[in-house]
């Protein structure tokens, strides 16, 4: 549609004896003929008027039609960029008080997936969240907004308080965090003893917590192994599983976590070298320290989850159930029925099959046999050869004696 | 580490796709020119070139082996005027013959091309780099020669030698610096160009200019009159909102040049313009002021210090030499007059006999000194608008083009003397000349000239052929049909103030109007009891009632000289009924406190033929459709 130009006035009422004047059937006055205005050929209303004359002989309708399937079009042209910038979900996490107040020197202790605003995703964040991220909280926290936004109150300003002083302590540790998270190998460390999992992990039932409170197997034992999960160098690992899981999944499942490979590691947690000191001995003696807690922590990690995978083994119903059917599956070959096994087989067949176990059995028997014998010969060759060798020996020695 | 999600978008900042067009609006005048580019806020802007000037003089001075453009160039014209061309632009696409050989020439005379036939050209010398030695020859006999030295021979001095250039050729070189000033502010190549040219500009003319600028390297997307390209940067919806103008008025455009004024009077129509009515008036502009401000400073100059000195005109070469100097001082005293409200100085070291001229003007003597010229400009305008019939208080907005018509005394002489309306917009009264507004006189034209490139540049799609061929002048796209009476809406009402027309008119679509148009109002209406409402489609007449009015008396103290006051004429709009055409009478369905909003929808088709829609906003609202049938 035109533009619509909106009056501010308001038209009176009609008058009440008002009676309309007769159509005259007058008409307009003749316009100016063609070819007495030349339009100016210049700005969007005199292309528009082209295109009106040109391409839809004159008709508004048409026009209409065509401007609206073009802005329609342009609409689509433009729908992502209409929405903004695609923030892969990273969305706007508030701070909370606590979070505000961090001191960057102890930035080895925050959270840096809480503090970039990344508490949703954490180690599964990408690298791409993370940047979004930064950017958005550094925007916000800038200490160069934030002097600007806050002014000392008069009393303050008075009393000589400097509000700057730990302005951009929570910048700082932006910037911290971002280095951490950026960063593979320091990521990786701070991932190891994220304090989230430290947290899910203090949080795991004991053996006999489980058996206390008689606790679901599956729904204990499921989210413990996710938790672990993040941990394994082969991705994807496979999960617990449900009650009818078959024999191969469980025991692939058990399989998998006996040899769980982990990258989790514990270097974040190594005493400080203490930088003032210059002393060589020193910092080798802190790293030697390191190092063994380091490796007794990883033991420790280790001994935990094979503990955990034990103790799962150890309740889970399936490994019963699988038994059951392992011990019910033998039985019935002894009898010679296995449940589901096909029909009763002709005596005939029935006969061969047994001479042929007969004829394996003695055949098996036979070259056990022979074997034995053979071992036996060789055993004996081996014994006299030994006492020939001594008896040489001793000769020798008496010779030289 | 972390499992990898599959990404839902991508942390790359998107690519800035540069929305800005590389265009470019050359304003080529006479005497300067002016070039303007999209900026990043989507903003045709007006831009400098290396020198640091907006307003680049056309001029191009040869001396030695250099070569000078713009305001360098003028300053040669005091010792070097035989060897500085100026004023080309006018004499595009003319031949020798057509052209007045001029008495008063302080610039390289136009002489007969010495090959071409009819063709005007300068003759300039220079100094030309002299040949390159002769590469050195192996065949010579090295038997009791030292060994030659492969380093070239030093270039031995630049020879003196004349260069014959035609108009064409200057232009190609003057365009060909504006170009590279462009290029150079955008970083990148300039992928169109409109180009201004003067009303009068003929078709050989425009070829002309069409030539040169391709082979200067410009792409040329349009040859715009300077009126479209004045309108080009008023019809924009900044120009409009800024002062609350309405979308259809009549305009005036005032353009004082250099060596000519040229009058235009627009019908804007919500975008659309066409030239009501237009006129050049020669030898008058910007020099004559200049003429007077240099008489003015050397009468000054001889009352200062007893040294004589005659210009405008000068005949002995000194007077020749100092009337130069100040035509170049003043160009600064003028600027300094029209930005600042305070006295401007005028300094010009060595103005004669070695004695240095200091001078001081302020703005009431400059109007002073000047008025005449004014007066000559308020004489054409009041010319044109008789000349078209169209009363001063018509005209609704008056727009300034050209350097001189950024004097605030021009605006106020015009204001007050050409018997306009006291409230008509102007950029003064808006306050948009100084401080780079978009009023700014100097600018208009390149502006408007760069919106329209990017404008065109952008027509893309299938239709862009039958555009382009109507946009550069193909066809007859152009020549339209227009209305001639305002046709409106005719409120009935009973009230004593109305009494004239026996009603509230509404102009739906005002006179002047190209065909085919459609305009949609939309305005409340009060409702009765009755529940109805109705108007009339009147046709009107417009006109002008003066009345004499005593003006109120100022102080009682006077006593009874009242009567040697003198009544004041004062001008009221006056409307008569013309033709009725049909009316309208419905019932209000949605009406709420009395009141319902209407749309009313006027199309006035190719042919003539007028239909009225009237709606009710709303669902479910009154609707009623009246034709009128073509006459």
């Amino acid at each position: 549609m035109a533009d619509v130009q909106v009056l501010s006035i308001v038209a009176p009422a009609l008058p009440e004896k008002y009676s309309p004047p007769k159509a005259s059937g007058s008409r307009l006055s003749p316009p100016h003929p063609a070819g007495h205005r030349a339009l100016l050929p210049v700005g969007p209303a005199y292309l528009d008027h082209l295109r009106l004359t040109i391409h839809h002989k004159h008709s508004f309708a048409s026009f209409d039609e065509h401007v609206a399937a073009e802005r329609k079009r342009q609409a689509e042209l433009h729908a992502d960029a209409a929405n903004g910038e695609d923030d892969l979900g990273v969305g706007d996490e508030e701070e909370t008080e606590e979070l505000l107040s961090l001191d960057p020197k102890e930035w080895k202790k925050q959270d840096h997936y809480a503090v970039l605003g990344l508490s949703q995703f954490r180690y599964k964040a990408t690298p791409e969240q993370i940047k979004i991220a930064n950017r958005k909280k550094v925007l916000k926290h800038h200490p160069d907004k934030k002097a600007s936004t806050t002014t000392p109150s008069a009393s303050q300003y008075l009393a000589g308080v400097n509000q700057n002083t730990n302005d951009d302590a929570f910048f700082k540790c932006i910037a911290k965090a971002h280095e951490v998270l950026t960063n593979s190998e320091k990521r990786r460390q701070f991932d190891s003893v994220d304090p989230e999992f430290m947290e899910a992990e203090e949080n795991i039932p004991s053996e006999t917590d489980i058996k206390k409170k008689n606790l679901d197997f599956f729904k204990t034992f499921t989210p413990v192994f996710e938790l672990y999960s993040r941990f394994s160098r082969t991705q994807p690992v496979p999960g617990l599983g449900k009650i009818d899981s078959t024999k191969e999944e469980v025991e692939g499942f058990y399989d998998f976590w006996y040899n769980f490979d982990s990258w989790r590691s514990f270097e974040w947690l190594d005493k400080e070298v203490n930088e003032g000191s210059d002393s060589r001995d020193d910092k080798r003696y802190t790293e030697k320290k390191n190092k063994s807690e380091r490796a007794r922590r990883k033991k420790e990690d280790t001994a935990k989850l094979r503990g955990l995978v034990d103790l799962s083994l150890s309740l889970d119903p399936r490994i019963k159930r699988i038994k059951q059917e392992e011990k019910a599956a033998r039985e019935a070959k002894k009898k010679g029925t296995t449940p589901g096994a096909p029909a009763k087989k002709t005596k005939a067949q029935e006969e061969e099959e047994k001479k042929k176990a007969e004829a394996d059995a003695k055949a098996k028997e036979a070259a056990e046999a022979a074997e034995r014998a053979e071992a036996k010969k060789a055993k004996a060759a081996a014994a006299n050869a030994a006492k020939k060798a001594r008896r040489q020996a001793r000769a020798t020695e008496e010779g030289g004696a | 580490m972390a499992p990898k999600a599959a990404p839902n978008g991508s942390a790359e900042a998107p690519i800035q796709v540069s929305s800005i067009p590389p265009v470019v609006g050359i304003n080529f005048g006479n005497s300067y020119a002016s070039i303007a580019v999209f900026t990043k806020e989507g903003l045709a802007e007006c831009i400098a070139n290396e020198d640091g000037e907006r307003q680049i003089a056309c001029a191009i001075a040869f001396h030695g082996e250099e070569m000078y453009i713009g305001n360098q160039a003028k300053h040669q014209l005091i010792k070097n005027s035989k060897n500085t061309i100026t004023g080309f632009r006018n004499l595009i696409g003319k031949k020798f013959s057509e052209i007045p050989q001029s008495t008063l020439n302080i610039s390289a005379p136009v002489i007969q091309h010495p090959d071409l036939a009819d063709e005007p050209a300068y003759k300039v010398e220079v100094l030309q780099p002299a040949p390159s030695p002769l590469p050195i020859s192996h065949h010579t006999s090295n038997v009791n020669t030292p060994a030659a030295s492969n380093i070239n021979t030093p270039r031995s001095e630049p020879i003196p030698a004349t260069r014959v250039l035609s108009v064409s050729e200057v232009t190609t070189i003057f365009l060909q610096s504006l170009l590279q000033s462009a290029e150079d502010f955008l970083g990148k190549k300039v992928q169109g160009a409109v180009i201004t040219i003067p009303t009068w500009f003929d078709t050989t003319q425009r070829a002309a200019l069409a030539k040169a600028a391709s082979d200067a390297g410009i792409p040329v997307l349009q040859l715009l009159e300077e009126a479209g390209a004045a309108a080009g940067t008023t019809t924009t919806p900044d120009w409009s909102s800024d002062a609350d103008l309405p979308q259809d008025r009549t305009q005036l455009i005032i353009d004082v040049g250099a060596s000519s004024v040229n009058l235009t009077l627009l019908s804007l129509r919500s975008g659309l313009s066409y030239v009501l009515a237009s006129s050049t008036t020669p030898n008058l502009g910007g020099d004559l002021i200049d003429d007077r401000i240099i008489k003015h400073f050397a009468t000054e100059f001889t009352k200062k210090t007893k040294v004589p000195l005659t210009v405008c005109p000068a005949t002995d070469a000194a007077d020749k030499r100092a009337e130069a100097k100040l035509r170049l001082a003043i160009e600064h005293t003028k600027r300094t007059v029209s930005a600042s409200p305070g006295a401007a100085t005028c300094s010009v070291e060595s103005l004669k006999d070695g004695v240095d001229f200091t001078g001081s003007i302020n703005r009431l003597r400059f109007d002073m000194v000047a008025r005449p010229v004014y007066q000559s400009i308020v004489d054409a305008v009041s010319a044109l608008l008789s000349g078209a019939a169209v009363d001063p208080h018509d005209v609704n907005e008056i727009v300034y083009v050209g350097g001189t018509a950024s004097l605030p005394g021009l605006d106020e002489h015009i204001c007050l003397t050409g018997g306009f309306h006291e409230d008509i917009s102007t950029p003064f009264a808006r306050g948009t000349v100084v401080g780079g507004g978009e009023g700014d006189p100097t600018t208009i034209l390149a502006r408007g000239s760069a919106a329209q490139a990017a404008l065109v540049s952008s027509l893309g799609g299938e239709d862009v052929k039958e555009l382009k061929a109507a946009v550069i002048g193909e066809g007859d796209a152009n020549l339209v049909r227009a209305t001639t009476k305002t046709v409106g809406a005719l409120f009935p009402s009973s009230a004593a103030e109305d009494k004239e027309l026996g009603g509230v008119f509404v102009p739906l679509i005002q006179k002047e109007t190209a065909l085919p148009v459609r305009r949609i109002i939309e305005l409340a209406v009060a409702v009765p009891a009755s529940s109805k409402f109705a108007f009339e489609l009147w046709e009107v007449v417009e006109g002008f009632r003066t009345e004499k009015v005593k003006p109120p008396k100022l102080s009682d103290d006077e006593g009874d000289d009242d009567d040697d006051e003198e009544e004041i004429e004062v001008k009221h709009r006056t409307l008569t009924k013309g033709t009725f055409l049909g009316s309208v009478v419905l019932d209000a369905k949605l009406a709420q406190k009395g009141t319902t909003t209407v749309q009313i929808q006027a199309i006035v088709d190719i042919d003539g033929d007028l239909e009225v829609d009237t709606r009710e906003k709303g669902e479910g609202g009154a609707t009623n459709t009246l034709k009128v049938a073509a006459p």
